[in-house]
């Protein structure tokens, strides 16, 4: 009975997406009954070209990370490819999977270096700034007063627990020690800013998911430029 | 800078974006991968946007996934559609491939199975599309490393046979051709011969690398779209235009964007041999017109 083609593409995308394909040396014609006669050789030059594609998707995003991994890229990538098949064309959403894939990874193996998923963490939330994505929690409230004030939706706020300026300065090794940093688009711009934060600021910037009343600050000291600064800098929404 | 007929152009790249400004009047054209003005961020998006009107722009596709097995996704070839009308472009074009299934996709261009079979249900969500989109449709033919052992059809009768059930064009991509014929060892002249006359209503060309592997009979050549257009191509092209009137010849690239002498020497190279210069403008030329 003649297979439905659905089944056979679906069949041959998780063949192309395997471990084994993608590094494996089968050759001759493929005798699974739903990729009868395929070659095998040139499913796997297809196999890793895709993959490569993808890599270099990731990598665009993740660069210093996938750098950090040192010899352990190659076991990471390959765990990665059991766990995660592709799941979009984006760069953004390749980086995003991966970097969920360590997340999970890091649960039960000490990542290495240790600061590795604070690098991991700012270079996925830059690309995710520049490519202009709004962040969740976004309640939209259009019942908001001019002058009300809420986290711009596409700034990302980060505790870091090392300083890894030095990493993305291209230098070795990080220092511990805890820092905020607010990566956001100022007005106007399409290049992602970097700041660093207090602990007060970050934790009232975390709690800003909706618009408020300006007036609940009122007892804090030059809040009125206070709030031109951070929304100039891209941190906060003014209702117009 | 007086318009050409075919209008010879390059694909639009963000990364080249300023580049690609200060070197406009040598451009007829300029094709926008409508995908990235949907994944796109602001600026790029405003970026495209901020071209029409500078010059005619016309309207590619990558994610449609046509030859997937299940139903066409009209929310996204809604969303398309609005692009096409923004960009003012006169015709869409999409690759007669699948790239993804329900739960895992590929990212890549795939063969489908050249069967009449196969055929029937592209033709129907052929005109699905075609039903929301406002210009002419266009069907690009792709280059694959592999082949599905019961394809019955060749390349050119299953696109032929598309296009006629549909009115569907054809994007006619020299290099995926040159490519094919070369890896699987078949004539392009004779692709040629069998595509109806007039069906080509836009052209790419590009320049791949060749790859040598132990296991494979011949060296295989590779669509990176990061070389020189070879001259086989050229030629292919000149053969084909002698029963095609495309629209416009669109040179892809997509690595190597900083060697901006071999893209401009490529556009020169294509304007030398193809270009005829013409006062009308390129949407009075455009895909949609009648022969």
């Amino acid at each position: 009975m003649p297979q439905r083609l659905l089944d056979r593409q679906i069949r041959l995308l998780e063949h192309l997406t395997s471990r084994a394909c993608i590094f494996g040396a089968a050759r001759g014609v493929s005798n699974d009954p739903t990729l009868l006669g395929l070659d095998l050789g040139l499913l796997h030059l297809e196999a890793r070209f895709s993959h490569e594609k993808r890599m270099q998707k990731i990598e665009w995003v993740l660069t210093r990370t996938l750098e950090l991994l040192g010899n352990k890229r190659a076991v990471v990538t390959q765990e990665f490819i059991d766990a995660c098949p592709p799941a979009g064309i984006s760069w953004l959403e390749n980086a995003r999977q991966f970097h969920g894939f360590l997340k999970t990874r890091w649960r039960s193996q000490a990542p290495e270096p240790p600061y590795l998923p604070d690098v991991a963490a700012y270079e996925l939330a830059y690309a995710t700034v520049r490519a202009g994505e709004m962040q969740a929690p976004i309640r939209c409230d259009d019942v908001a007063l001019p002058g009300a004030i809420r986290r711009y939706p596409g700034a990302v706020l980060l505790r870091c627990a090392y300083d890894i300026r030095p990493i993305l300065e291209g230098n070795d090794g990080a220092p511990e020690r805890r820092m905020n940093l607010a990566v956001t688009m100022q007005p106007g711009t399409d290049v992602p800013q970097v700041s660093e934060l207090s602990c007060d600021l970050l934790e009232i910037l975390e709690m800003l998911d909706a618009f408020v009343d300006p007036a609940m600050f009122q007892d804090m000291p030059e809040v009125e430029e206070l709030i031109q600064n951070l929304a100039a800098s891209g941190l906060i929404e003014v209702h117009r | 800078m007086a318009l050409s007929n075919p209008a010879i152009g390059i694909g639009y790249r963000r990364h080249i974006d300023e580049w690609t400004r200060a070197n406009l009047a040598r451009f007829d054209v300029l094709e926008i991968t409508l995908d990235h003005c949907l994944t796109g961020n602001d600026a790029a998006r405003a970026a495209i946007f901020d071209l029409v009107g500078q010059i005619p722009l016309t309207a590619h596709g990558i994610g449609l996934s046509i030859g997937t097995d299940v139903p066409v996704d009209l929310a996204y070839v809604d969303e398309i559609a609005a692009i096409v009308d923004r960009i003012q472009a006169p015709a869409y074009s999409e690759h007669l491939a699948f790239t993804r299934v329900p739960g895992r996709d590929l990212g890549n261009l795939l063969p489908v199975p050249r069967t009449q079979q196969v055929a029937e249900s592209i033709i129907a969500k052929v005109r699905q599309v075609q039903s929301r989109i406002s210009v002419p449709f266009l069907l690009e033919n792709i280059t694959y490393i592999f082949d599905w052992p019961d394809s019955e059809l060749s390349d050119a009768e299953l696109l032929s046979l598309i296009c006629a059930e549909t009115g569907a064009g054809i994007l006619l991509d020299v290099e995926n051709l040159y490519l094919n014929a070369s890896n699987h060892g078949f004539d392009p002249y004779a692709f040629l011969d069998d595509l109806p006359t007039h069906v080509v209503k836009e052209v790419h060309v590009a320049g791949g690398v060749t790859l040598h592997e132990e296991f494979l009979p011949r060296p295989l050549l590779q669509d990176t779209h990061s070389h020189p257009v070879p001259d086989a191509a050229l030629d292919l092209l000149d053969y084909a235009l002698k029963r095609q009137a495309p629209a416009a010849i669109v040179l892809e690239r997509d690595d190597r964007l900083d060697a901006f002498d071999e893209i401009l020497d490529d556009v020169a190279r294509l304007r030398a041999r193809f270009a005829r210069p013409i006062e009308t403008s390129y949407a009075a030329t455009a895909v949609g017109s009648p022969d």
